[in-house]
């Protein structure tokens, strides 16, 4: 027999008030353990996730947050278009003072998206599967293939989508005929959690939706029902939730041809006017491209080549994002001091609910003290109540975190894009057991200390 | 064993400063078993808790088992009472929250140590008891009798060379009482253990080798 046994005993012979005081210690630890484990997974994903994005290109209007946020994470809608001419200018480098100064310049179009979770669709090339490395790798598959519609493909469409456009517009007696939908282009690659999710495979159907269920606007798009041809591997980022389409198919999903153009208004008119001027191929509206400079020489000409242009700007997210989570850690920091105080309120509870039972408890003291117990055994014994009772609650309340981790994860990273890794622990978090057992500790004292001065004589004559 | 020399015990009541115990001289030899009689009131449950050592007297020398206990501090008096002294209540004393074998446990873990020896040690003595089936019974769920023979295995556990009792048969018929009383006292004289036992119970006191009056002990001047 230990004195712990005996503490052990008395919370087992207290089980109300036990399981009540732990439920509070359990609270208060699991609201800490869930901040801080949203702050640094926050932060990991975040930081992580921008591996394969060096620099994202987007439009002028947008902040560089948005871009980022919407390119990388999925957050958001996208903010505008811009013209595809920016990604012809970057892939030749006509305006770049030195050429081959990029790797890679993947162009993209959002808007569409799947299924009730909204997973996002992201039109683009067969490039994204080819060029773009993720953490220094080509995405790998674990079924399938990637896309194959090129640069090439996209600028051969938007020539005869920019004919067909501006036939249709200028009220040409003669209107072409209008690009197909290539059966070849109706396909998708999607990412692990969109499979794990719908429950697809290679072969299964996707039909993208514009805008969200229940919102003006929303409607299916049938007829661009794609076949999934690639399932990508999981990469704990935004891209497990990304459903990726060919750009053709963006282009020619009905009710798309008209507004993809980027319209430049020349000096004297005014909008409605210049919906019926020509347009060009390189006027194809896109929401992102990726670029990937070759090296530091590469990222500064890009730089300042985005600094002086009209239509687009580029967002670097390794400086975006650490700004971004600065602002995300001041808000982390308030819950901080929320969660302790919730600690706090749990600790004196423990003092309260302990301290209150010493009356009742002053003849069993007696007894162990004319048994020969030291006042100190007896502090030992009723602080190891208190101990032992935030030790459990603490336990369970990390335990509690990662389930509601788990339960949640899926609606943090619709949100988010955040994607929780519930089983992932940290070494703070056994730092957080034994802290909040001390701070647990500490609120036994007080009642510890009274214990320990009961009086043996008076408490065991009541006997006699 | 124990000797007491102008030992003297107050209580403040209110305004009133009442003498609870007062012990001219008394010496009990090792292996000696004592009765402690009296009147209500003489002081005969303060004299078991200063030769416990669980009250410290306001003057004189008491001197147990070879320690001037009257001298130590709260902490010695503690580990002193601990590992030389066992104790058997009228109530007896046990946590209801524990099995027989457990109660006998802590008052070795309070003792000498609460080892795998003291566990054997402690189902050797209930069994010795007749509670051999019943140690891992709580104490409400044992008969009066059986409940006592727990206090006297706690009491023995530490092998203490000094029993002390305090109207260990009050709650009991003189029959079963006496039993029991006999069955500690057998285990003590084997021991060759010093007991002291308070009483208001003649035929308990005549079971003793002495019987000494509380009346007799005091100071002629009070007396």
């Amino acid at each position: 027999m230990k004195l712990w046994s005996i503490s052990l005993r008395n919370l087992r012979i207290r089980l109300v008030a036990t399981v009540l005081t732990t439920t509070s210690i359990l609270v208060a630890t699991a609201l800490y353990a869930a901040i801080l484990v949203m702050a640094e997974q926050t932060e990991q994903r975040y930081k992580g996730s921008v591996g394969g994005f060096q620099a994202v290109v987007g439009p002028k209007d947008a902040s560089q947050l948005e871009l980022v946020l919407n390119t990388v994470f999925n957050v958001g809608d996208a903010p505008a278009l811009f013209p595809l001419k920016v990604a012809i200018d970057l892939r030749s480098g006509t305006n770049f003072s030195r050429r081959g100064q990029i790797r890679y310049a993947i162009p993209q179009a959002r808007g569409d998206s799947v299924s009730s979770h909204a997973f996002p669709v992201v039109a683009t090339i067969d490039e994204m599967f080819t060029k773009f490395e993720w953490q220094r790798q080509p995405l790998a598959f674990t079924r399938g293939r990637g896309l194959q519609f090129s640069f090439d493909d996209l600028l051969k469409l938007a020539d005869e989508l920019a004919d067909y456009e501006t036939a249709r517009r200028t009220g040409a007696p003669s209107l072409p005929d209008r690009p197909l939908l290539q059966k070849e282009w109706k396909e998708a690659v999607i990412g692990a959690r969109v499979a794990r999710t719908l429950g697809l495979d290679i072969g299964g159907k996707i039909v993208p939706v514009h805008g969200k269920l229940g919102e003006f606007g929303y409607h299916p798009h049938p007829e661009a029902a794609c076949e999934v041809v690639g399932i990508l591997a999981a990469t704990n980022s935004p891209l497990d939730t990304t459903i990726f389409l060919p750009l053709g198919t963006h282009l020619l999903i009905d009710g798309h041809e008209g507004g993809t153009f980027v319209l430049e208004i020349p000096p004297g008119k005014n909008p409605e006017d210049a919906k019926k001027l020509p347009v060009r191929a390189d006027q194809i509206g896109l929401t992102a491209i990726i670029v990937d400079p070759k090296d530091h020489v590469g990222d500064q000409i890009l730089r300042r080549e985005f600094m002086s242009r009209p239509d687009a700007q580029v967002a670097k997210p390794r400086e975006v994002i650490p700004r971004f989570l600065q602002q995300i850690g001041t808000a982390a920091d308030a819950l901080t001091v929320i969660a302790w105080l919730v600690l706090l309120v749990a600790a004196v509870s423990i003092t309260v609910a302990i301290y209150n039972t010493m009356n009742e408890r002053r003849r069993e003291i007696a007894i162990m003290r004319s048994l020969g117990a030291r006042r100190h055994q007896i502090l030992t014994i009723i602080v190891g109540e208190a101990a032992l009772l935030s030790f459990f609650g603490a336990l369970v309340g990390v335990v509690v975190c990662h389930l509601s981790e788990w339960l949640l994860r899926d609606t943090v990273e619709d949100m988010t894009g955040v994607y929780l890794d519930w089983l992932q622990f940290g070494w703070w978090e056994l730092w957080l057991v034994l802290g909040v057992t001390g701070i647990g500790a500490l609120a036994g004292l007080l009642p510890a200390v009274k214990g320990s001065m009961t009086q043996v004589a008076d408490n065991l004559a009541q006997n006699y | 064993m124990i000797r007491l020399r102008d030992v003297s015990k107050s209580y403040r009541q209110g305004e009133t400063e009442v003498l609870a115990v007062a012990v001219d001289q008394l010496d009990i030899a090792a292996g000696e078993q004592v009765a402690l009689v009296g009147r209500s009131g003489t002081g005969k449950t303060t004299l078991l808790h200063i030769l416990a050592g669980i009250l410290r007297p306001d003057t004189g020398e008491v001197e147990v088992a070879g320690a001037r206990i009257d001298q130590l501090g709260e902490s010695a008096r503690d580990r002193h009472r601990g590992r030389h002294i066992g104790m058997v209540y009228q109530t007896f004393n046990l946590l209801q929250p524990f099995t027989a074998l457990e109660n006998v446990l802590l008052g070795a873990l309070f003792g000498r140590g609460a080892g795998s020896g003291a566990k054997h040690h402690a189902e050797a003595l209930l069994a010795q008891v007749g509670l051999g089936d019943r140690m891992h019974h709580r104490p409400n769920e044992l008969s009066v009798g059986q409940v006592q023979r727990v206090a006297i295995c706690r009491a023995l556990i530490n092998d203490p060379e000094l029993i002390l009792m305090d109207e260990p048969l009050g709650n009991q018929d003189r029959s079963t009482g006496g039993q029991v009383l006999d069955v500690l006292l057998k285990m003590a004289r084997d021991g060759g253990k010093t007991v002291v036992m308070v009483t208001h119970d003649p035929e308990s006191a005549k079971r003793m080798q002495r019987t000494v009056d509380l009346a007799t002990l005091r100071p002629r001047a009070l007396a």
